[in-house]
């Protein structure tokens, strides 16, 4: 490394660090991850964890016994459970003036019903009205069998299915209990964090390559140094901004998982481990080479911040797409078209690293990945590095996509 | 030494630079002179390395130029620009540690010079903050902080008021009795008659003149007349003595015609104004180069 492309790279490094931005985000960072992590972990928990309001549920001609009956697996899903009488108009009106949430009218013969209807304004809570058909439905089975003869006591044990656990297969042969949900969130959280610092770091390298052009520095730089000399130096600076950005989050995140979290009381289901940790990073640097390679050659040959949107756009979409189809690669990591996605350089990094948290990369095709990646990456800076050197010159025109890549034939 | 040798550099069919050769020596202030457009500034990135040319050669010392050749080049370049966000002491550190400059010794020679252009109280402000003269002396600084023996200067004056033009034009003097090899391009005429020891006239990427500003004077003959006078003067009544009059601010430049001697000439303004100066001089850089490359050019020459 020559001594001239470290100071650029120390300078860039402070430009980048020095920036208030920078600044809110290291320090946000982790705060935004553990919200977007805990936040779905607090919906989803019941009445026991912080969660919302009990449901109130009226239930019209109710067996005491049936309702004594059924009250305590309802509490326990957050939904109170009371007698009440009155026509459907009456309780129409009850629910709509917020009395209680919804009621049920349990018919004449419980036992040989085949729907009960529950009427709540809310039909969209998940929770409750899975809990209200789980707990009604298994006591009206149970109702039917002690009807049917079969001792009260063993009713309970033959009505309780087995409970079927989802436990992941790790490569190295130990299987974790996992759920699917804790995947989702995981990888939610982590290609999340992936995509935005990629896209917020190849931008922000379009951005400096742009203002060497805009502050008209880039004639007194290039009087001392080359070209490649001021394209890598930028590129190493904000990755080196970079690094210590994801460094500073991951000790918050782990510490706050570690230290914080327990004593809050909740329970932080995250499948991160250290080597997750550790695949971040090394998606996050050949995402990170392989986009600003690409940013630097578009903002040299930028006029404005206006054209090098415009000249950015194909690059956005390669980063969106794994975004969009993030449901489908984490439910069939290995169809055709997601392994294609995860060898494919300009979507493998993020693509690649979801199939690992869902364990579901081949060792070779991890490793296939990361090869062509690299290779893009040479690819991509020889390329860049030929746009750069004519474009960051340019000035005064507004050059098409197509002229641009007319410069790299040439 | 720099020498160019048939150098030159075509933008598509647009011959910017096309075939030109010189040479600047140490302790030269040499003249890259001639109107916008001409392929000043293209040459001079030629020279820094920044752009590549066709054909041609480019010798440094007597060796092809190098990329190791730009530490000992100081640049002021005609776009100029710092970075907004960096104190003005950091970024004027920055660019000569970019020239491989010794820090301690880059930094001693930035105070004394900031402390010299009146910017000493401006090192810890941020560049964005300096107005738009200030920050071309810190363009000059920046360009001289590594102490560089060979400097090129692009349209230093431009954007200067009058005392920091002085100044700056009595620094580049002084560097050049210092034994520095200088080149300074500028499309204004009078600046250069006034600095540059030789010079090279540019037109259209093309040489149009060359030589030590004597030898220039001399071969245009002593057959201009610089009159200074209060009154209206009709320059139509003058038609038979002049062949051509330029007119500055404060005085105008009057072409002898053939056959016609200055004592005739001063006769007649004396008989019609009042003349207040009346100097036999060499014909001005500006008016060599005028009747060199045709009056049609004269709108893209400054008399500023």
């Amino acid at each position: 490394m020559s001594r001239k492309l470290g100071r650029i790279m120390r300078m860039e490094f402070r430009l980048t660090t020095a920036n208030k931005a920078f600044i809110v985000l290291t320090v946000l960072g982790p705060f935004l991850i553990v919200a977007v992590t805990v936040l779905p972990a607090l919906l989803t928990m019941n009445q026991s964890g912080l969660g919302s309001p009990e449901t109130r549920v009226a239930v019209v001609n109710a067996d005491p016994v049936f309702l004594a009956g059924i009250e305590p697996a309802l509490a326990q899903a957050g939904i109170r459970a009371f007698a009440l009488t009155g026509d459907a108009t009456e309780l129409d009106a009850r629910v709509l003036a917020e009395e209680f949430e919804g009621y049920l009218i349990l018919p004449d013969d419980l036992a040989a019903a085949t729907r009960i209807e529950y009427v709540s304004t809310n039909v969209s809570d998940i929770r409750a009205t899975s809990a209200l058909a789980s707990v009604i439905g298994q006591s009206v089975v149970a109702l039917r069998l002690a009807n049917a003869g079969l001792p009260v006591e063993q009713v309970a044990s033959i009505i309780q299915p087995p409970a079927v656990e989802t436990r992941k297969l790790q490569r190295s042969g130990e299987k974790e209990s996992q759920d699917f949900l804790t995947i989702l969130f995981t990888g939610l959280t982590l290609v999340m964090l992936l995509y935005m610092t990629v896209l917020l770091y190849g931008q922000s390298i379009g951005r400096s390559v742009l203002n060497e052009k805009l502050s008209k520095t880039v004639e007194i730089m290039l009087s001392s140094v080359s070209p490649m000399d001021l394209l890598f130096g930028k590129v190493l600076g904000k990755g080196l901004a970079s690094l210590v950005q994801y460094g500073v989050w991951i000790a918050v995140s782990l510490a706050f998982m570690k230290f914080v979290g327990p004593r809050l009381g909740v329970p932080l289901k995250l499948a991160i481990t250290p080597a997750t940790l550790g695949w971040l990073v090394v998606f996050f640097l050949l995402a990170f080479f392989l986009y600003s390679a690409l940013y630097a050659g578009l903002g040299a040959a930028s006029e404005d911040e206006q054209h090098l949107g415009q000249l950015a756009w194909p690059v956005i979409v390669f980063l969106v797409i794994p975004m969009v189809l993030i449901s489908p690669i984490l439910t069939a990591p290995n169809s055709v078209l997601v392994v294609g996605m995860s060898l494919f350089p300009l979507t493998g990094a993020v693509v690649m690293f979801m199939r690992i948290l869902v364990g579901a990369a081949p060792t070779w095709q991890v490793w296939l990945s990361i090869g062509l990646q690299l290779v893009s990456i040479a690819a991509m800076i020889a390329l860049s590095a030929k746009i750069f050197r004519i474009g960051i010159l340019m000035s005064g025109r507004r050059f098409k996509l197509g002229e641009i890549l007319r410069w790299i034939s040439a | 030494m720099i020498e160019l040798r048939n150098v030159r550099k075509w933008y598509g069919e647009v011959k910017a630079v096309d075939g030109v050769s010189f040479a600047a020596r140490p302790g030269e202030i040499f003249g890259l002179i001639g109107p916008n457009g001409a392929g000043k500034s293209t040459t001079i990135k030629m020279i820094m390395n920044i752009l590549a040319p066709d054909s041609g050669e480019i010798l440094f010392e007597g060796r092809r130029l190098g990329r190791r050749d730009k530490d000992a080049i100081g640049y002021l370049p005609e776009e100029r620009g710092l970075y907004k966000k960096v104190k003005l002491g950091e970024m004027l550190a920055y660019l000569a540690s970019l020239k491989n400059a010794e820090p301690a010794a880059a930094a001693r020679r930035i105070a004394r010079w900031l402390a010299r252009f009146d910017l000493a109280e401006w090192k810890n402000r941020r560049c964005e903050d300096l107005s738009k003269g200030m920050a071309q002396k810190a363009q000059f600084i920046a360009a001289v902080a590594h102490d560089p023996p060979y400097l090129f200067l692009d349209e230093p004056f431009a954007g200067l008021d009058p005392v920091a033009t002085d100044m700056l034009r009595e620094t580049v003097l002084d560097m050049g009795r210092e034994g520095k090899t200088i080149l300074f391009s500028t499309h204004n005429m009078e600046v250069a008659e006034r600095i540059c020891s030789r010079i090279f006239l540019i037109d259209h990427g093309r040489e149009v003149l060359s030589g030590s500003m004597d030898e220039v004077k001399a071969r245009y003959g002593r057959n201009a007349v610089l009159a200074e006078f209060d009154g209206e003067l009709d320059f139509t009544a003058l038609a038979g003595l002049a062949a051509n009059v330029i007119r500055y601010p404060r005085y105008v430049e009057i072409e002898l015609g053939a056959g016609v001697s200055s004592q005739a000439l001063l006769k007649e303004l004396a008989a019609r104004v009042t003349v207040r100066r009346f100097e036999v001089a060499s014909p001005s850089l500006h008016k060599i180069f005028v009747q060199l490359v045709g009056r049609g050019r004269r709108e893209a020459i400054s008399n500023e």
